[in-house]
């Protein structure tokens, strides 16, 4: 995983209420709601930042420690990936 | 001495449509739509036609501008049929022609419709009925049509449904009995308290209605309310249906109607003790929002 995220948007639908992103999987009809860092991370999701660069952003946004952040970002992106919404190069 | 001119508004066309599209005359129904047999117990929509076939000797069929054929046999219960006719049956005939059905009940305060959604036997119409006590007439009984067309001003069709309760609930609301609605339904149609609005009027707000120990109003936020409109499984698959709409156009009309309109939990206990406590409170809720 060391090219830029990218959204794969025939995958998904998207909108946003209230802050909360909700995405629909196009292949079933599945909900995802994204709030607080997890809609922070998807907005990072631009096909510019590899995933170094994501969670660089994160810690620096939020004060944090770059390895910290690092598992739970991986296991979001996983399920991001696993769902169809994002490739990474 | 100010004279001013100001733009006629032309009556909704929704009501008129609907009446015209419900007539009803009497013949006999196909046995399948759109190649699929449909034998008793069954119910389609394809394109703009549907087709339901009760298992209790009834059929109906409605094709777009042409009214509905209702099929009798000769044992089925009369009682039974502006129950299908005006359940299921209107329920398609609204989605095929562009109105939303959402299972709720509603009420009216200052021209706007406050709507009670839930399972079945969840209250909708027996709380809906009770604020008619507090000065909220009703709008309609168990399904509400809604044109969305524009997702920022839904609008709320009259209901086309008699008020059906329980002989406890008409108790309960203070509402006036009339007949019992069928031999093997234990409600009658009932006159609410409050009387009921024949307008066309914009939607205020969805409430969803739970059990609980206390009464409690919590705001619908973000995801859930798009959830929400999703999980009136029937008359949101009838809808996509008659619109022939794939996830994303589902997705893009649900979004839009979510983003618009506000939605609050009410969470009341069932307790028959504290029904009038608790509509006591729902009244002033709705005065002050």
């Amino acid at each position: 995983m060391t090219g830029p995220l990218n959204r794969c948007s025939a995958a998904f639908g998207e909108t946003e209420i209230d802050g909360e992103v909700v995405l629909l999987s196009l292949a079933d009809g599945t909900f995802f709601s994204l709030t607080g860092t997890a809609a922070e991370i998807w907005s990072l999701i631009d096909g510019t930042h590899t995933r170094d660069a994501l969670i660089s952003a994160l810690a620096l946004r939020h004060d944090a420690v770059e390895a910290e952040i690092a598992p739970d970002v991986d296991a979001f992106l996983a399920q991001l990936i696993k769902a169809g919404f994002v490739t990474a190069g | 001495m100010a004279v001013m001119m100001e733009p006629a508004t032309p009556p909704h066309p929704g009501p008129g449509l609907l009446a015209h599209e419900a007539q009803v005359r009497y013949g006999t129904v196909p046995r399948e739509l759109g190649g699929q047999a449909m034998p008793p117990g069954s119910i389609g929509l394809h394109a703009d036609s549907f087709l339901l076939q009760t298992n209790t000797g009834y059929g109906f069929f409605y094709r777009k501008g042409e009214g509905v054929v209702i099929e009798r046999d000769s044992g089925a219960d009369p009682a039974e049929e502006v129950l299908w006719l005006n359940g299921s049956t209107y329920a398609a005939i609204a989605a095929i022609n562009g109105f939303l059905p959402f299972h709720a009940s509603a009420v009216v305060w200052n021209g706007r419709v406050y709507a009670f959604s839930g399972p079945s036997g969840a209250g909708k119409s027996t709380l809906s009925a009770a604020l008619g006590r507090h000065g909220l007439p009703l709008l309609c009984d168990d399904t509400l049509v809604l044109d969305i067309a524009d997702p920022a001003r839904v609008q709320c069709l009259p209901g086309h449904k008699r008020l059906k309760l329980t002989p406890q609930a008409i108790a309960l609301t203070g509402s006036t009995a009339q007949e019992r609605v069928a031999a093997i339904i234990d409600k009658h149609y009932a006159e609410p308290p409050g009387g009921i609005i024949r307008q066309v009027l914009p939607l205020a707000r969805l409430c969803f209605l739970e059990d609980g120990p206390e009464i409690a109003f919590t705001p619908i936020g973000g995801g859930e309310r798009i959830a929400r409109l999703n999980d009136d499984h029937y008359t949101a698959e009838l809808f996509a249906q008659a619109r022939d709409e794939d996830f994303a156009a589902r997705f893009a009309r649900i979004a839009a109607i979510a983003g618009h309109v506000p939605m609050t939990r009410l969470v009341r206990p069932r307790d028959p003790a504290r029904f009038d406590e608790v509509t006591a409170r729902v009244a002033a809720w709705i005065k002050e929002n």
